[in-house]
């Protein structure tokens, strides 16, 4: 098959996840009010500066948008036998996983952008790149998306995938620098903080909005972001061809 | 032989083998399945059937052995076969929270069907499948049958070459699995050949040209329905049923018959060809007191065929599953 097919039949199922999934009340409202009360809850505090906390509040919308609908997508698909009609496709595992994951990094920036602009308003706090930051939230919202189909991967059922998720997402939520500097953190908490990819996203968005150029941190940020894209992806594939072989 | 290989064949299997841990679903199965033909594969659960199917159409590897369809290898050139099959599985997989017509354009956009295309095979199929005054409706709220219905048309809207239909009228109503089955036969016309499998006997009587029974992972019979009923010689069944319940042993002893299975009210009595069964049963009967209530006796099915090579009773034949159906013509 080539390229142009897998992708087409990739951005096909994503436009179908979207409509299944994603477009729901519930779900949509739920990546936006779990993190937003989060935020309200630590920014009280108001012991982080208002970008601190911006960047912190758009990548948790973004995380928990994108991978609590993602991390189901698989496990439902699988329960009601939906799965296997996208397996009998004429479409590679790659650009199923690539398919789901498109989903979410549509929908992402949707949720981000709903919470920037007023949080920012509000604030006070000006984007002095746009560009940058809306980049940032996309490629952000692709890696959420492709762990959350990762987690779905190895779920059985809908609850064993929700537990995973919330597994990664919480401590992620508090290990990443979304309410406690990661500066501040005992200096093992600091290097584990350097394997989650919230911390790269946090970073990422945060270094767009203090700065009007491409800083070196931000690509880099990118870079590892993309990365863990790359392996979540590779691996869901890994372990959706173990499960049916 | 003047014709290619790959051109006679649809189908081509070849000491297909299928190992799970220490279970073996799949022993050395070869089948070829002949170019517009309608094909059957029968067993009782567990015997292979799914396991094949899945393999046909990727959705598993084969442990060894090769399976070629329309020339691509299903392992090596996966793609490229998914694309000239369609696939009914057992179970209808049909996305509940869109509208029958979204259903349909998903599926033909998955194969590649073109834009302006797309949208005309969806409403044709709506209309021979009877569902296009529900075309705009959600599938959650639809009848078993509709859904079913529903999942068939997913499986033929790209105009696969070859369609793998998996108990494609289990748990359908009587007029909507006449509607299938007309479907069937009108897309094989057409050009299109079909595997299915079915626990229907009766429905592999009708509609396969050929049929494998397979059993514990092997092919046991590879054939024509009637030349498999012909094969089933030196016997004769009989249905009967008595007004009081009678001893199944005795009757078999004394009657001199093969075997006795009991099927609800009635008995089915296998016999040899030299015994005089009608005169024997009355016979019987005078001798216990009971009445003959009907007597039956029936020409050798598909069924009987069956269950003659399987070495299976009419219980094994049906167990974990919906038993095999057990309706005859009498003859």
């Amino acid at each position: 098959m080539n390229i142009g097919e897998e992708l087409a039949r990739a951005w096909h199922l994503a436009r179908k996840d979207m409509r299944v999934y994603y477009f729901k009340a519930p779900n949509f409202t739920y990546g936006l009010l779990m993190p937003v009360a989060l935020y309200l809850a630590f920014s009280i505090s108001g012991s982080l500066s208002p970008a601190t906390l911006i960047s912190g509040l758009v990548s948790l919308v973004i995380l928990f948008g994108t991978m609590s609908i993602e991390a189901v997508s698989v496990v439902l698909e699988k329960q009601t036998g939906t799965f296997e009609r996208l397996l009998t496709a004429p479409v590679s595992l790659l650009g199923i996983v690539l398919g789901k994951a498109l989903a979410g990094f549509a929908i992402g920036p949707l949720t981000a952008v709903i919470v920037l602009i007023p949080v920012s308003i509000f604030s006070g706090t000006s984007v002095l790149s746009p560009l940058a930051v809306f980049v940032a939230i996309c490629v952000s919202s692709f890696t959420f998306a492709s762990m959350g189909i990762l987690v779905s991967c190895f779920a059985r059922w809908t609850p064993e995938a929700q537990m995973y998720s919330n597994f990664f997402r919480f401590p992620m939520a508090f290990l990443s620098g979304t309410f406690i500097p990661v500066e501040s953190m005992p200096y093992f908490l600091q290097v584990f903080s350097r394997l989650l990819p919230l911390t790269y996203s946090i970073d990422a968005v945060r270094e767009g909005l203090n700065n009007s150029y491409l800083t070196g941190g931000y690509l880099l940020d990118l870079g590892v972001l993309v990365l863990f894209s790359v392996a979540f992806m590779l691996v869901s594939v890994r372990v959706l061809e173990r499960q049916m072989n | 032989m003047g014709l290619n290989r790959k051109t006679e064949f649809s189908v081509s299997v070849v000491d297909l083998t299928k190992h799970y841990g220490e279970l073996t679903a799949l022993n050395g199965v070869t089948f070829n399945v002949p170019k517009g033909s309608i094909f059957g594969l029968l067993g009782p659960n567990g015997a292979g059937k799914t396991t094949t199917i899945k393999i046909l159409t990727g959705l598993t590897r084969p442990t060894s052995g090769s399976a070629n369809i329309l020339g691509n290898d299903i392992v090596r050139d996966t793609i490229q076969a998914k694309k000239r099959i369609g696939v009914v599985p057992e179970s209808s997989n049909i996305y509940e929270e869109m509208t029958a017509e979204q259903n349909l354009i998903f599926a033909a956009e998955m194969y590649g069907v073109a834009r302006q295309e797309r949208s005309r095979r969806t409403w044709e199929l709506l209309e021979i499948f009877g569902l296009a005054e529900r075309g705009g409706d959600m599938v959650a709220g639809f009848s078993r049958g509709m859904k079913r219905r529903l999942t068939i048309a997913c499986g033929i809207v790209h105009r696969p070459e070859v369609l793998f239909l998996d108990e494609p009228t289990t748990g359908l109503d009587i007029q909507s699995a006449l509607v299938l089955r007309e479907q069937v036969r009108k897309l094989n016309a057409e050009g299109t050949t079909v595997l299915l499998t079915t626990h229907y006997l009766e429905e592999a009587d009708q509609l396969c040209d050929t049929v494998a029974m397979i059993n514990k992972g092997r092919i046991v019979a590879l054939d024509s329905p009637e030349r498999l009923k012909a094969g089933v010689i030196g016997s004769n069944i009989v249905d009967v049923s008595f007004s009081e319940s009678v001893d199944e042993d005795e009757l078999c002893r004394r009657c001199g018959l093969i075997e006795v299975h009991r099927l609800g009210d009635k008995l089915r009595l296998t016999v040899g060809g030299e015994v005089d069964v009608v005169g024997e049963l009355i016979d019987y009967s005078r001798a216990r007191g009971v009445r003959i209530t009907s007597i039956n006796t029936l020409k050798p099915s598909l069924e009987d065929a069956f269950l003659r090579i399987t070495g299976l009773n009419p219980e094994e034949a049906g167990r974990d599953k919906e038993p095999v159906r057990m309706r005859r013509q009498d003859g």
